[in-house]
């Protein structure tokens, strides 16, 4: 019956071809490593905030008047599982930035964001950058204590412009400008809660699947990378490649299910990070929480910021290792590939993730002024690695060319 | 045909999806569920000491108007023609069963399309004696909703309900059982 249903659909519309085509034509390379799974654990839980987020708006209003009762008390206690989809929800707001980050490293460690994958890499900062700002907008939703004053903090960001050593009067007009024009005025208000609430339901999430749409075609065009750096001809070396399904799908299936058990783990027993005591504290404009710093993964950024003396330089700092990130395709020209042939490359690589672990320990902490000290220093080493990536760049093209061309 | 090992890993791995999405359907459709909120409104108490005589007090069961009225006691059927055809869901004109109360409760939604009736309680030139009447179609019914005339094709619902004191309990049998 089902196969008859099937036939009738494919006389139609070619789904069987479409379906070989798709995943069983499709080849990826063999010896694609664990790390590379983490970009379906991804898309695994974009798909889960969105049916939680679904499942909430429902039930949340972007009042002030009544966002915080409509969070903590109809989502919590008056809906059925309400608090289920609450913890979903936040729970995967770290898991996702959580994944993503280990899908950044994997594609620096594989230098997968080079020649022919630049557009990949961009599309994907895209993404990394999108889903900060949709992270960003829906802390301020519940309209706790932290969410009101992180989002205080960050609507101050711009502010730093108005310390610059240059250009006072206009950088200074300009950040202020921005800084108002993100609230709708000086306070955060109901007009503040109304856009950020509309930009995370619906803008953000809508770009973030479009250029994850982008994101998944631009790696079937360029091919996926791996682990060893040469690019793999699918013609020539059929030996070296599998069919997408059953080897992919089945192989990332299992480490996506064992994701799965994790994640609920947290969710069902593991909580109280996710969501800390003092944001089930109602907003209060006139008193600061004491213990406030931003969410885990924008410690690292933040430490930059504050770790530099001058508030004026911390922000271009921080800024600044936005950027190379999103120009790391073009930092490194070497036309060599993967960690694993690029020792210098590796060791560079080494030192680039324990400063962003150091940063971000260090972000937890209080700056004294020994940490201030290690802050800087590891933001030194950070940048460390950016600006070694043009000078290996260069030795390696002098090695290629010596071997005649050969990587 | 024989069943191989193939067939045991695709029943086994279809047999786990199928496990896992009902478990992800289960609280999904569960936040549909009503809330306690407004599920406590399925028992109301009225203090009928308050309720004046031919008076109507208008409070609210499971979601619908309910109307608490008290009548004269020596207010009968007889001063109405009513159709005795169109009896409630227990096969009984509502007066059968309230007869003798001089307090009741009736579900104030007309049973044509479901407008809420205007209480009469001066009657008027063609019903000479307190009445409902349904501004929408024009149904009118005693003031136990029985029918009297226009296009309702049943009475008013009474609600189970029963007497403590001075209270009257709507939503716990009583003088009248269940919902009819």
């Amino acid at each position: 019956m089902l196969r008859r249903v099937v036939d009738w659909i494919d006389e139609r519309a070619h789904v069987r071809d479409l379906y070989r085509e798709q995943m069983v034509d499709y080849k990826v390379p063999k010896n694609l490593t664990f790390p590379y799974v983490f970009g379906v654990l991804a898309l695994t839980t974009f798909a889960i905030q969105i049916i939680s987020g679904i499942i909430l708006i429902m039930y949340y209003k972007p009042l002030i008047a009544h966002a915080f009762d409509s969070t903590n008390f109809t989502i919590m206690r008056e809906i059925s599982f309400g608090w289920l989809f609450r913890h979903i929800h936040a729970a995967g707001a770290n898991f996702f930035l959580a994944i993503v980050y280990l899908h950044m490293f994997t594609g620096i460690y594989y230098n997968a964001y080079k020649k022919p994958r630049e557009l990949v890499w961009i599309i994907g900062w895209v993404i990394f950058f999108v889903l900060l700002m949709t992270a960003l907008s829906g802390y301020l939703l519940p309209w706790g204590q932290l969410s009101y004053w992180g989002m205080v903090v960050t609507t101050e960001i711009p502010m730093s412009l108005k310390e610059a050593p240059f250009l006072k009067g206009l950088l200074g007009a300009i950040g202020e400008t921005v800084s108002i024009w993100m609230k709708g005025g000086y306070k955060l208000e109901d007009l503040a809660l109304g856009r950020f609430f509309g930009l995370h339901v619906l803008f953000l999430p809508l770009l973030l699947m479009i250029l994850v749409g982008i994101h998944l075609f631009l790696v079937r065009a360029a091919g996926i990378s791996n682990p060893d750096g040469y690019e793999i001809d699918k013609k020539a070396e059929p030996e070296k490649v599998v069919p997408f399904h059953p080897y992919m799908t089945l192989k990332e299936g299992a480490y996506a299910m064992w994701y799965l058990a994790l994640f609920f783990f947290f969710v069902f027993f593991h909580m109280s990070h996710f969501l800390p005591a003092d944001n089930f504290e109602p907003a209060d404009p006139l008193k600061t929480p004491p213990h406030i710093a931003p969410e885990w993964y924008l410690l690292g950024f933040y430490e930059i910021f504050r770790s530099i003396p001058s508030k004026f330089w911390g922000f271009v700092a921080f800024n600044l290792s936005l950027i190379f990130l999103l120009i790391l395709p073009f930092l490194d020209f070497s036309p060599i590939k993967s960690a694993r042939r690029r020792p210098l490359f590796f060791i560079m690589f080494v030192v680039f993730v324990i400063s962003a672990i150091a940063l971000t320990i260090l972000g937890t902490m209080a700056p004294t002024p020994t940490n201030a000290k290690l802050g800087m220093f590891f933001t030194f080493t950070t940048f460390l690695f950016f600006l070694s990536l043009p000078v290996i760049s260069f030795l390696e093209w002098g090695w290629y060319k010596a071997k005649g061309g050969q990587s | 045909m024989e069943a191989s090992r193939r067939d045991f890993i695709n029943v086994a791995i279809g047999g786990m999806g199928v496990i896992g999405a009902l478990g992800v359907l289960y609280p999904i459709v569960k936040t549909l569920a009503p809330s306690a909120a407004s599920t406590t409104e399925a028992k109301v108490e009225v203090d009928i000491s308050k309720v004046p005589e031919l008076g109507v007090r208008v409070t609210s069961y499971k979601g619908k108007p309910l109307f608490v009225l008290k009548l004269p006691k020596d207010l009968t059927i007889d001063k109405y023609q009513v159709k005795k055809e169109q009896v409630n869901s227990a096969g009984k004109l509502n007066y059968d069963l309230l007869k003798g109360h001089d307090v009741f409760a009736l579900i104030g939604v007309c049973t044509h399309l479901g407008c809420i009736p205007l209480w009469k309680p001066e009657g008027s030139e063609s019903v000479n004696a307190p009445y409902l009447h349904c501004p929408c179609h024009g149904g009118l019914y005693t003031p136990w909703g029985d029918n009297i005339g226009g296009p309702p094709p049943r009475p008013l619902f009474v609600p189970p309900q029963k007497l403590e004191g001075s209270k009257l309990v709507v939503g716990e049998p009583g003088f009248v059982d269940k919902l009819v």
